[in-house]
């Protein structure tokens, strides 16, 4: 029916993919190059969709841009996990260091959407004393936020997206209820809940991005477990599906397949717009604010891309931490097989979590803190996963035949920001002529302590839940963050508490970067709580004449 | 479900279950026959016969599905489908009988229905109670539900009123040593609202997600209210009361248009209904609603008679 959405944009003459109607359009606002719009934003993923759309509502003219393409979900995602690559941002990257990332299908994606497009949508907010980690738990740095008015923001990206939750979480200050219900649990599940309850500690069914319930044109869940090859149902609260709408709706414009290559600032330290390629020409489009919201790799590239005479090391760099404190999650996992067929893959694959180490400070040799989650991996990652252990041939198909009966759990731990963990440009050029990002990651000792005492933990679930032969993954990561923190202090972060460059004062930063520590959540609802923020924030400020 | 011979099955599961469910509403919905002289007990009872036809079509339409998606992985699974159609022939038979007097058979088979809602509601709380979580939301949403033997026991339990309605030796008909309208009154009423809480907890589960998902919970408990008044109250018209349940009686016949179009937004619609009928909204349960009502009108009537 249609081209491939890699080949030509779709947000074009006036008009932008309807995704909810198959082969449908919606109209769209067009802002022209030299029209200087009050926000150009780069990247169109949790923070700079959620933006966009805010922005947009609130009156302000808004272009989006994103590298990726603009996917109709409901014709263009196959059940083909190989196919499904075309999600990823798979573009050049140099990973080096002690403990070098895996980037790709696991940390980023490439689209209209952005990662949210094959996120797992797992949705939990922080901890509130995480946001004053150094001054109340010792470890990490303060965020230059009051969790209180995090909570509320949280509220409201969960109403937005119709989180589906447990009716009463178990952990925490008092929260809201849920807009939808929890969703049935797997059997990979009730592993977990079984282990966890044999080990005396609470357990939940996850608070997912994922409707339990129809939601006007998108339909619900249908339990087919392809969430992380995105999902051909709409059912996930994808940034695609929520935002993205909402922000055509509002007047922004979304120009898919657009790679910006520079922010131009002018001799006054303000930023004038930005270089983009599109259709295989540069072009410039004018803005009054620059938004950069490419996640915590790009961001910090395109950053230290467009330095200038007057600032040699980056644009928001006077503090040098541009791209330092590159912090990831530890995503290590205990599997084992169970006498019962689990079929883990039925369904999103973490249904029922424990926050139990996040919120219990006592038995702990580390800092900071971890969940984990029951787990659903597909065929091909699954074989590619045993292959990382060595498997092959006879062995490997041997493994491969116990996969219905497979059960795991995988933590999402928080690891410690490091300062020489980061981000920084190689000498090696992409297919755009620009040099590529490095990233240079090693755990610190107090992850290692994290990882370990999660292993030997979820080892002793698993078990009491009736697991044989279990084995450990060790070596995944997941979420990325931290290259451009925010904090109070000029000299020691790269933002405000507004993603406001401390440099560039009409430079923002609004995604996973500005983190200053990860948690042992999921980031992606505290990344558009921000964003959100962002925006009150924004329009507070116009509202004084301060932009 | 992944052979064809499950797919099979499963057509004709939901087959039989709409079949059962097509007939009882046929039945609802049949006058007694004219030219007889029915007096008010028996005519009463007519409606307290067709009131558990249709409640038991209901049942069997929806256990027939869940306990085919179960599988029927206990043999026991195949009673409560049994029961309800058996309650549905007998309801069907009782609809029509015109006689004064109660039916051995009809009444083994209400028997029988009734200890099966007891038997079903205990392995049903088993199920939940096993299920890590126990009594939990969670469970109470996902597990065994533990309205749908309840209402197997509620049909059998009107199809009983029925047969003691009919039989009555005295002028007043009584039931549980109760005037009969007074008794069937606190029964429906008290039906109504368990039906009611029923539909709050699935609605709630489905985040009352349309608006029109209030109304199951909100228009039969004033019902109840009203006819539960009408069964203490001393004897008289009950306007209020008999407008309210023949709206309550509308109502299931909508819900059942509402679970239609519920069904119509999951994915792939009413073509991938052999998955739908299962995921979506339950088609046969809005009815069960209407078969009250009807029984509530008959107690209703009992009543203004003085019964
Ligand atoms: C497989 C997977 C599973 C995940 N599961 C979860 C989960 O369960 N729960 C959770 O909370 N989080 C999860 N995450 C993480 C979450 O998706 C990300 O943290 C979040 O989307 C990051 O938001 P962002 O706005 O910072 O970046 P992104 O969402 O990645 O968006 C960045 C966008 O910017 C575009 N871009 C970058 N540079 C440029 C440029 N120079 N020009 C134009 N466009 C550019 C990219 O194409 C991309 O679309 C998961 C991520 C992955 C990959
Ligand atoms: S399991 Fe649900 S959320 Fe995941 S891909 Fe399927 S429909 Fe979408």
């Amino acid at each position: 029916m249609c081209a491939d959405a890699r080949e030509r944009p779709r947000g074009a003459h006036g008009r932008a993919p309807d995704v909810f109607r198959r082969g449908g359009w919606v109209p769209m606002r067009e802002y022209d190059d030299r029209d200087a719009v009050d926000f150009a934003i780069v990247g169109t993923g949790a923070g700079g969709a959620t933006l966009a759309c805010r922005l947009a509502e609130l009156g302000f003219r808004v272009v989006a841009f994103d590298a990726g393409a603009w996917w109709r979900p409901l014709e263009e995602f196959a059940s083909d996990e190989e196919h499904q690559a075309k999600l990823y941002w798979t573009d050049d990257r140099l990973c080096d260091g002690a403990d070098p990332v895996r980037l790709g299908s696991n940390n980023s994606g490439k689209a209209v959407g952005g990662s949210t497009v094959h996120f797992a949508m797992v949705s939990l907010r922080f901890r509130p004393e995480w946001f004053k980690a150094r001054s109340q738990l010792g470890y990490g740095a303060d965020w230059p936020l009051d969790w209180r008015e995090m909570w509320r923001y949280y509220a409201r990206v969960e109403r937005a997206l119709r989180i589906a939750g447990p009716v009463r979480y178990p952990w925490g200050p008092h929260r809201g209820r849920y807009p939808y219900r929890a969703h049935e649990l797997n059997e990979a599940a009730l592993v977990l809940a079984r282990g966890a309850e044999a080990l005396g500690i609470r357990w939940t069914p996850t608070p997912l991005a994922t409707l339990s319930a129809p939601r006007g044109p998108a339909h619900p869940c249908v339990y087919r477990g392809f969430c992380v090859s995105g999902c051909a149902t709409n059912a996930k609260q994808s940034a695609l599906v929520t935002w993205i709408p909402r922000a055509l709706a509002a007047g922004a414009e979304i120009r898919d397949l657009a790679m910006v290559g520079r922010v131009a600032v002018d001799g006054a330290d303000r930023a004038t717009g930005v270089e983009y390629l599109r259709e295989g020409r540069w072009r410039f489009q004018r803005a009054r604010n620059v938004v950069v919201a490419g996640y915590a790799v790009e961001t910090p590239r395109l950053l230290l891309l467009s330095a200038t005479g007057r600032h040699p090391q980056g644009l928001a760099n006077s503090s040098g931490l541009l791209g330092r404190y590159f912090t990831v999650h530890a995503n290590q996992a205990v599997w084992g097989t169970m006498d019962d067929e689990i079929r883990s893959y039925k369904g999103p694959p973490s249904l029922a979590i424990t926050e139990h180490w996040n919120y219990a400070d006592e038995g702990k040799d580390f800092f900071g803190g971890y969940c984990y989650m029951s787990q659903g991996p597909l065929p091909v990652v699954w074989a590619v996963t045993q292959g990382g252990r060595g498997l092959w041939g006879k062995p490997l198909r041997a493994e491969m035949q116990k996969y219905n009966h497979q059960a795991g759990l995988k933590i999402v731990g928080e690891t410690l920001p490091q300062a020489d963990n980061r981000v920084t440009l190689a000498d090696t050029k992409d297919a755009y002529g620009l040099p590529v990002a490095r990233v240079t990651h090693a755990y610190c000792d107090n992850d290692r302590r994290l990882i370990a005492h999660s292993m030997d933990f979820m080892s002793r679930a698993l078990a009491a839940a009736g697991a044989r032969d279990l084995w450990r993954e060790t070596d995944d990561t997941c979420h990325m963050a931290g290259t451009a923190r925010m904090g109070d202090d000029p000299h020691c972060s790269v933002v405000d508490a507004d993603c406001r460059s401390w440099d560039i004062r009409n430079l923002w930063i609004c995604d996973g970067s500005v983190f200053p520590t990860v948690g042992g959540v999921n980031p992606s609802l505290t990344i558009q709580a921000l964003a959100l923020r962002t925006a009150d924030r924004i329009a507070a400020l116009a509202g004084r004449g301060e932009l | 479900m992944g052979t064809h011979s499950g797919h099979g099955r499963l057509g004709a599961g939901v087959t039989a279950g709409v079949a059962g469910l097509a007939l009882a509403a046929w039945l609802s919905g049949r006058r007694a026959a004219r030219g007889t002289a029915s007096t008010e007990p028996v005519r009463a009872a007519r409606a307290c016969h067709r009131s558990s036809a249709l409640l038991a079509g209901s049942v069997l339409a929806d256990s027939a599905m869940e306990h085919e998606r179960g599988a029927y992985a206990n043999p026991a699974m195949y009673v409560p489908p049994l029961m309800a159609a058996l309650v549905l022939l007998a309801g069907a038979h009782g609809g029509g009988d015109a006689r004064p007097q109660r039916h051995r058979v009809r009444h083994a088979v209400y028997g029988g229905a009734m200890a099966t809602g007891v038997a079903g509601t205990g392995f049903h709380l088993y199920n939940i109670l096993k299920r890590p979580g126990r009594w939990s939301w969670h469970n109470l949403f996902h597990a065994a539900p533990l309205g749908a033997p309840m209402a197997l026991l509620l049909a059998g339990g009107l199809g009983l009123a029925a047969e003691r309605v009919r039989h009555g030796r005295t002028r007043v008909p009584r039931l549980l040593g109760r005037p009969a309208g007074q008794a069937l009154g606190l029964l429906v009423g008290a039906g109504l609202l368990g039906t009611t809480g029923e539909a709050a907890l699935l609605h709630f589960r489905g985040a009352f997600q349309h608006r029109a998902m209030v109304l199951p919970v909100s228009l039969p408990p004033l019902a109840a209210a009203a006819l539960l008044h009408a069964a203490v109250a001393p004897p008289t018209r009950r306007p209020l009361a008999r407008w309210l349940l023949r709206l309550v009686r509308l109502l299931g016949w909508l819900g059942m248009a509402f679970h239609t179009r519920g069904i119509a937004r999951r994915q792939g619609g009413w073509r991938n209904w052999s998955q739908n009928l299962f995921a979506g909204p339950p088609l046969p349960a809005p009815p069960s609603f209407s078969a009250l009502a009807v029984a509530g009108l008959a107690a209703l009537r009992l009543r203004e008679k003085r019964a």
